[in-house]
């Protein structure tokens, strides 16, 4: 799942701007009348707890959506504002905390029922429940919005979970679909209109996590539009569509059909809510802070500017929260790039790196985030913290094993590499220096290479062939999980059958029979506890393995205008709950 | 209108066609040409636009789907025939029609690229033709006052904001104006574009900072080369001849002083709008107007070779339409000149 970094135009004017802002800001009464339950009360607790009604919410976003279209959405601030018009089968719970990771029933009754076998998955939908024109939503219309993610060449931008996991994986999706009712797909079936049957090739033992991503969310064939369906989709939740122009502005009213009795993951508070798409960021950040807008939909934080303005002054540090993004960013450590090919080699690497440095040079422990020392994040389910290279009792890098390292790996003098970095980011940037800069302390030398970001995976570190013709022994790289569990976070970094000719997110290249099978294990172990044991197994290997090097378990600051209600922290997104906000 | 200005109206108009034709050749090479020549496959094109861990067969259905595994000449064929007689795209269960002038439809947005241009459009053109007010008639005053006063403080001052003006980029006055007029002082909040058709009012007020920064710069600039056309101007034996026959001196400044400075004027205003009309990035994006200028940075942010496509053969229209209007307008300013 994406989550879109935001880009400053305007670094000079900034400065000004924030020099101007720091000699008069505290003049807003606004932002300081109102009190508020302190720094990071979003995180753990629901702030401004209110079921007060009326007004219009506000979301500013510096971007646009991928689609506003449920089943093609891959970004976590769209699958959270999709909650708003749009049920799934399952979500997650609405509350802060770890226990927002859990998942729940939202159109069905209870979460998936397993066949013996663990090749079927049952859901049976709530009765009553009615899309935004009264009619009543069937099991027929989830199975048709599946369907729809298998048209690729229409929907291109959601996930392929159904594609890689149900039977029938060539079917063409419903627009090519010879059956007159257009639901042909056999992977799953319908028995009645209430019941849906998911038909797996094998066992997936995370297969509600996948049913709660908003494709699930049900589409009346007769009103699919197909790529126009993103300026209208029609609402099951609390919200629906009033008007939409592409990539400046939609609005949602209050969906008359809604029932709160089915839902109680969402509340339906506001009279509307008002999404204005590419603002300028720095914008955004001053219009939270004067009460111009309500949410940054992107939910990744704010920018340099604002985040120093709210941070030194309390009236507004206490409408802040410093969460803990989801995102890992870590610098592959490719095994089949010579001298890494030898472990030693890679495990030098891991011990050289200066972990303040890494962590400096994603903006500190505020805006950057913590050190990490596992590629599990602590917001993930199954996360247990370990040290392997000392990352955390010597964060400055540990030399004295580092030589031990390169000696055991015939290279006591050191190596050279190449490091890939994405050009135009220069967090990345900084990093790849100071990466640079830690493994010359071992005799290590490393060349650094910039690629255009929009292509760093298609054509470059993403091509293996393109990797080892090039030597690139180190990529810069990041990774947020698609669900909150071990398979999200590590498979598609770390499992060997996900490597690929191009687009490859596996740049370590691991191929570790044991990982491989621990993965094959995880996914049929149906147990969670016991899954999730599997899943630090896997995290204990890979870093024994020395593929990846932790470098921070990504933040953000987050600002909540203390007008608004209901706000907490959804570990899940790492942003606000978008389903329950509300205005004094 | 004489028969000469047609003939040279039409003959203009000819070598509009050509120039734009030359134009999307150019830019069509430059986004699909060169990225093969460099070694880029189609497939890798191709995945750009598809989302993450998409499986090979979805990357061979988006090149495809957009015609990346056509020959390039075909592909450029389709899109002049787009322009010019429209085409369909398959939307899913039915087709959208683009209907002439198609200018393609958007790898990212899945829609026809010229109804989302033309409805920045009037952003774009209520921006530039608001800020050019501002500055041709500032800065031509300006200029004009500074070269007759040569020396004076106000003179100094008028050059030395000018300098200013000229030096200081948008993103920097924009955000101080934004930080002081729209937060520190709410005078103009919260902007965002009102069409001039639902409330001329509103179309205004939140127009008013981008104008200003807008004009800021380009006045500067048109102040310091009015007062060096009037000062050269001003200094030519026919003003010495027009104040020998008595003319007062209010007619010597404006019909024969000002006329005269005004020809590189015209000329250089004209090139000015033109570019405008085609997107005033900085500002739009300062001020987060929804208009050309904004979607040729999104676009060229997504990589959507349609849209950047489009608004790059805008843009030229612009510029050549406002070079044509700038000859028509020389006969006016400058009577030696004739069709």
């Amino acid at each position: 799942m994406k989550r879109r970094t935001t880009f400053g135009l305007a670094a000079i004017g900034t400065v000004a701007a924030l020099a101007l802002a720091a000699c008069g800001g505290s003049s807003k009464p606004t932002s300081q009348s109102t009190t508020s339950a302190g720094f990071n009360a979003g995180i753990t607790g629901v702030v401004n707890s209110s079921s007060h009604t009326g007004g219009t919410l506000v979301f500013d976003n510096s971007s646009t959506p991928d689609s506003t279209d449920p089943g093609n959405t891959y970004y976590a601030n769209m699958w959270n504002v999709a909650r708003l018009y749009g049920r799934a089968l399952v979500t997650y719970k609405t509350t802060p905390g770890a226990s927002g990771d859990q998942i729940v029933p939202d159109l069905a009754t209870s979460l998936g029922q397993i066949s013996a076998d663990g090749l079927t998955w049952t859901y049976h939908l709530k009765p009553g429940v009615k899309y935004e024109n009264g009619t009543a939503v069937t099991s027929q219309d989830v199975k048709y919005a599946v369907e729809r993610t298998y048209a690729k060449d229409v929907l291109p931008n959601g996930p392929g979970y159904f594609h890689l996991l149900l039977t029938d994986p060539n079917y063409p999706g419903p627009y090519k679909d010879k059956a007159p009712d257009k639901l042909g797909l056999t992977g799953v079936t319908t028995p009645d209109s209430s019941t849906i049957v998911f038909h797996l090739q094998k066992p997936f033992a995370d297969f509600d996590y996948v049913a709660a991503i908003p494709q699930t969310v049900p589409v009346p064939p007769a009103k699919d539009t197909g790529a126009n369906y993103q300026l209208h989709p029609v609402s099951t939740g609390p919200y629906m569509f009033q008007n939409y122009t592409l990539n400046k502005q939609f609005t949602l009213v209050k969906n008359p059909n809604w029932s709160a009795s089915s839902d109680p993951n969402a509340k339906q508070l506001a009279s509307k809510i008002v999404f204005n798409l590419n603002v300028n960021a720095d914008t955004i950040d001053n219009n939270l802070i004067h009460n111009f807008a309500n949410v940054d939909q992107e939910g990744s934080g704010v920018q340099a500017a604002a985040r120093s303005q709210i941070l030194s002054t309390p009236s507004l540090k206490q409408n802040a929260d410093n969460a803990l993004s989801g995102f890992l960013w870590f610098t592959y450590i490719n095994q089949k790039v010579a001298p890494l090919t030898n472990v030693h080699c890679r495990r030098a690497v891991e011990y050289a790196a200066d972990k303040v440095a890494y962590q400096t040079a994603y903006g500190g422990p505020v805006a950057g985030g913590e050190i990490a020392s596992t590629v599990l994040t602590p917001t993930i389910v199954g996360y247990q913290k370990f040290d392997l290279y000392n990352a955390l009792s010597q964060p400055h890098g540990d030399v004295a094993k580092a030589k031990q390292e390169l000696t055991s790996c015939g290279q006591p003098n050191g190596f050279s590499t190449t490091m890939a970095f994405r050009a135009d980011r220069p967090k990345e940037k900084a990093t790849a220096t100071a990466m640079q800069q830690a493994l010359s302390r071992v005799g290590i030398k490393v060349t650094l290479q910039g690629y255009p970001s929009g292509k760093y995976f298609t054509d470059f570190a993403g091509v293996p062939t393109y990797v080892h013709q090039h030597n690139l022994g180190l990529d810069v790289g990041g990774w947020a999980p698609d669900w909150p569990d071990g398979y999200g976070m590590l498979y598609y970094v770390t499992a060997g059958p996900a490597i690929q000719p191009a687009g490859n997110t596996n740049i370590g290249e691991l191929n570790d029979p044991a990982v491989n099978s621990m993965f094959d294990k995880a996914v049929a172990t149906t147990d969670a506890t016991a899954r999730n044991a599997i899943w630090s197994q896997i995290d204990k290997q890979v870093m024994s393995d020395a593929v990846i090097l932790p470098g921070v378990y990504a933040k953000s600051l987050l600002y909540r205008p203390p007008n608004m209600t209901n706000v907490f922290v959804q570990r899940y997104y790492a942003m606000y709950n978008y389903s329950t906000l509300g205005l004094k | 209108m004489p028969q000469a200005v047609i003939a040279f109206i039409v003959r203009r108009l000819i070598v509009t066609v050509f120039l734009l034709l030359v134009v999307s050749l150019i830019t069509f090479g430059i986004f699909f040409l060169i990225p093969r020549l460099a070694g880029q496959s189609t497939y890798q094109l191709a995945e750009q636009y598809v989302g993450r861990n998409p499986t090979p067969q979805t990357i061979r259905l988006i090149e495809r789907k957009l015609g990346f595994d056509q020959p390039l000449i075909v592909q450029y064929g389709r899109f002049i025939k787009g322009i010019v007689v429209g085409a369909h795209y398959n939307a899913g269960p039915d087709k959208t029609y683009c209907p002439p002038p198609c200018f393609g439809y958007s790898f990212r947005d899945q829609q026809p690229v010229w109804p989302v241009m033309m409805s920045d459009l009037p952003v774009t053109a209520s921006l530039a033709f608001g800020a050019a007010v501002l500055w041709l008639v500032g800065g031509t005053a300006i200029g004009v006052l500074s070269a007759l006063r040569r020396g004076s403080f106000f003179d100094r001052a008028a050059m030395g904001i000018a300098l200013a003006g000229v030096s200081l980029p948008i993103f920097f006055t924009g955000l101080i104006a934004l930080e002081l007029f729209s937060f520190h002082w709410p005078i103009f909040p919260n902007i965002q574009f009102v069409p001039l058709s639902q409330n001329p009012y509103l179309w205004a007020r939140n127009l008013v900072l981008p104008w200003v920064t807008l004009a800021f710069l380009y006045a500067a600039l048109y102040a310091r080369l009015t007062r060096a056309g009037m000062l050269e101007t001003m200094g030519e034996d026919y003003i010495r001849t027009a104040r020998a026959k008595g003319l007062p001196e209010r007619k010597v400044i404006v019909k024969h002083g000002l006329r005269a400075a005004l020809t590189p004027i015209v000329t250089i205003f004209g090139m000015d709008l033109g570019l405008l009309l085609g997107g005033a990035v900085l500002t739009e994006f300062t001020f987060s107007l929804h208009g050309l200028g904004l979607f040729t940075v999104l676009a060229i942010q997504n990589n959507d070779l349609p849209e950047i496509l489009g608004v790059v053969m805008l843009a030229a229209f612009f510029v050549v339409i406002a070079n044509l209007i700038v000859d028509i307008l020389y006969a006016v300013v400058d009577p030696r000149v004739r069709y």
